[in-house]
């Protein structure tokens, strides 16, 4: 059972009082008072994958795109149980789209023979919930998202629940190899000590630049990508909100008359 | 293999152990939890038992009050045991969730509690009657230097300790200066923790931050920092002391005026890690008797047999799995017992867990507790 697991350094928002500022370039943020960390969900999968190694034996390879500072989120997951890693890195890939991302990653991941492509199912920072599923696409397997659970039933085939609406799992099963994408809560994510990081910085974290990718400059980045980052911008506050008076039969009779009025309806 | 190669029995000194009970007897805890110290001390002398017993969930139980280190006739630290076992765990990254979210935070953000570094120095804002609070530069002079401590600059309801801590060295014209946004965690609870790779690295951080400042001593606001800096720390080439003993020298020097009356019965509660581990325990109790008004009382349980609030060990992380009485409830109503109106502290911990317990007791109109900070603001 060899999978692998693309894991994101964002920066972190964990908690409710980190301020996030737009930059001067309007299509950023300022990033110079964060801490970086790996991307919730992303550990998750990390987990998971360890997990499945644990239990079923195999290899565990962490793909990351991201400059020399991911190493540090790199090498916790091959602390906590990966066995090597690749980076991709080239200024051609800045300001890459899902589908530009997940033609990064498919580069990266098609010759490795893995059974199961893992990725977290949302970045917290651009909050997307797309490169995972256009990673399957990509590379042409089948997916599942917002997975919960993985069992393996037989030697090429999964049972994954899918977390949906309403908190109801949808149970299906999926042959391997395939993508799936990790929700959090799936476990709990072990601790990776600050001894068992760095002695995981002798293994190998192998290197991608475009070259190295084989795609040309018009499949990466910004000149890849179908949806461009024009412009961050704060919401403007707007008024109040209107609270409607009355019971029930009143205010829905006053609500349907607003959403008639707005042309909503 | 003869056990004198055991791991722990080297590391530890395990047979020098002559299992006289004396650390299981005074451990304060054993009221309430499974927890035999020198059962462990006895147990780990078996290398092929460790990874047994550091499953054993009472190894977390341990509040290193240093109430078994004190009593043991042979010089021996058996909490040190547990702590090892701990540090197996962490090692294996086997920790509980609370502990797990704490050390990474560490690293992270430089304090155990999720928050933002950049947000280290916003307890600075709004201290009363103090414009703008000295923060040094690299190579810059001063004569103390001042170590806030995490909980300090981001609980809200120990922030005002620090404001506080700010007015008094303002007031009498202390050269101090603190270290801004690049302040981190001392390491303490990383080790207690059980992370000792994570603590090494605190120490080195924390060393070369200091040695950037020109200045003669280190104060700190909490004891757990204070100790750590003073005890632990490998190649800290600078006096360390807490703030009580600073105020009290500078009491004792006429620097500082305390003219408000707090008329009140106080009962001052000794932080483990300012009493039993450093043993300060005078000072304290002399800036309470120069506020007007104050008439001291003392515990039964004072001094070294100061009965622990079970803030420190890592405990403010990992919870214990007994549901008895906890310590700081036994010990507020030993306050309540003695009449007090006041339980004084100087420790962070200290005032969060027995603050927790007075709530939890319904006591809230009765007493308060309060950091002798809060005190000395309110007498200035």
């Amino acid at each position: 059972m060899n999978v692998v697991v693309c894991v994101k350094q964002v920066p972190d928002t964990s908690d409710p009082d980190t301020e996030v500022h737009i930059d001067s370039s309007g299509r950023d943020v300022d990033r110079s008072k964060f801490s970086f960390v790996i991307n919730d969900a992303d550990n998750y999968a990390v987990e998971e994958a360890i997990l499945l190694k644990e239990k079923h034996g195999g290899e565990v390879t962490v793909v990351n795109i991201g400059p020399e500072t991911a190493n540090q989120v790199i090498r916790m997951a091959l602390a906590k149980g990966g066995d090597s890693a690749i980076r991709l890195e080239d200024e051609k890939f800045e300001f890459s789209d899902a589908v530009a991302t997940a033609r990064l990653l498919a580069a990266a991941v098609k010759d490795l023979g893995c059974d199961i492509v893992m990725t977290g199912c949302m970045a917290s920072d651009d909050g997307y919930t797309a490169v995972g599923v256009a990673l399957a696409q990509v590379l042409g397997l089948p997916h599942a998202a917002m997975v919960k659970s993985v069992e393996v039933v037989e030697e090429g085939k999964l049972k994954v629940a899918r977390e949906i609406e309403g908190g109801l799992m949808e149970m299906i099963e999926i042959q391997t190899p395939c993508v799936l994408t990790i929700q959090t809560g799936i476990n709990e994510p072990r601790y990776a000590s600050f001894k068992g990081i760095r002695a995981a910085s002798k293994k190998e974290i192998k290197l991608m630049d475009l070259a190295a990718t084989g795609l040309s400059e018009n499949e990466v980045g910004e000149a890849g990508s179908k949806s461009v980052m024009a412009q961050y911008s704060m919401p403007e506050i707007g008024e109040l909100a209107e609270i409607l008076e009355g019971d029930a039969a009143e205010t829905s009779v006053k609500l349907a008359g607003i959403l008639k009025d707005k042309g909503l309806v | 293999m003869s056990i004198e190669q055991g791991k722990f029995v080297q590391k530890y000194d395990l047979l020098g152990c002559i299992q006289c009970g004396r650390c299981t007897g005074g451990c304060p805890v054993t009221v309430r939890t499974e927890l035999n110290v020198r059962k462990f001390v006895n147990d780990t002398i078996d290398d092929n038992r460790l990874e047994e017993l550091s499953e054993k969930p009472e190894i977390w139980d341990c509040t290193t009050c240093n109430t078994c280190a004190i009593r043991c006739p042979k010089g021996l630290d058996p909490f040190e045991v547990l702590l090892g076992l701990r540090s197996m765990r962490a090692e294996e990254g086997n920790i509980q969730p609370t502990a797990r979210d704490a050390l990474e935070s560490m690293f992270n953000n430089g304090n155990p509690w999720g928050k933002p570094a950049a947000k280290r120095v916003d307890w600075m804002e709004g201290i009363e009657g103090v414009e703008k609070v000295r923060i040094l530069e690299p190579g810059e002079k001063a004569d103390v230097l001042v170590h806030t401590c995490c909980t300090a600059a981001y609980d809200p309801r120990i922030m005002p300790l620090a404001k506080n801590l700010v007015r008094v060295l303002e007031a009498a014209g202390v050269d101090y200066g603190f270290i801004g946004e690049e302040e981190k965690h001392c390491g303490s609870e990383a080790r207690r923790l059980g992370e000792e790779g994570l603590f090494e690295y605190f120490d080195e951080e924390n060393t070369e931050l200091f040695g950037q400042y020109d200045v003669n001593r280190l104060v700190c606001l909490s004891p757990h920092c204070m100790n750590t800096f003073k005890n632990e720390y490998q190649n800290l080439n600078l006096p360390v002391t807490h703030y009580t003993e600073l105020i009290a020298e500078l009491i004792e020097d006429k620097k500082l005026e305390l003219k408000n009356e707090i008329a009140a019965p106080v009962v001052f509660h000794d932080p483990c890690y300012l009493g039993k581990k450093n043993n300060v325990f005078d000072e304290p109790r002399y800036i309470l008797s120069q506020i007007p008004g104050v008439e001291p009382l003392e515990f039964l349980r004072s001094r070294e047999r100061s009965l622990c609030c079970e803030g420190g060990g890592g405990k403010m992380w990992v919870e214990s799995e007994s549901k008895e009485q906890r310590l700081a409830e036994t010990r507020i109503m030993d306050a309540k017992d003695l009449g007090a109106k006041i339980v004084a502290v100087s420790c962070p911990f200290c005032l969060l867990t027995l603050e927790d317990a007075l709530k939890v007791k319904g006591l809230e109109e009765e007493m308060r507790v309060a950091d002798i900070l809060e005190l000395l603001g309110e007498a200035m």
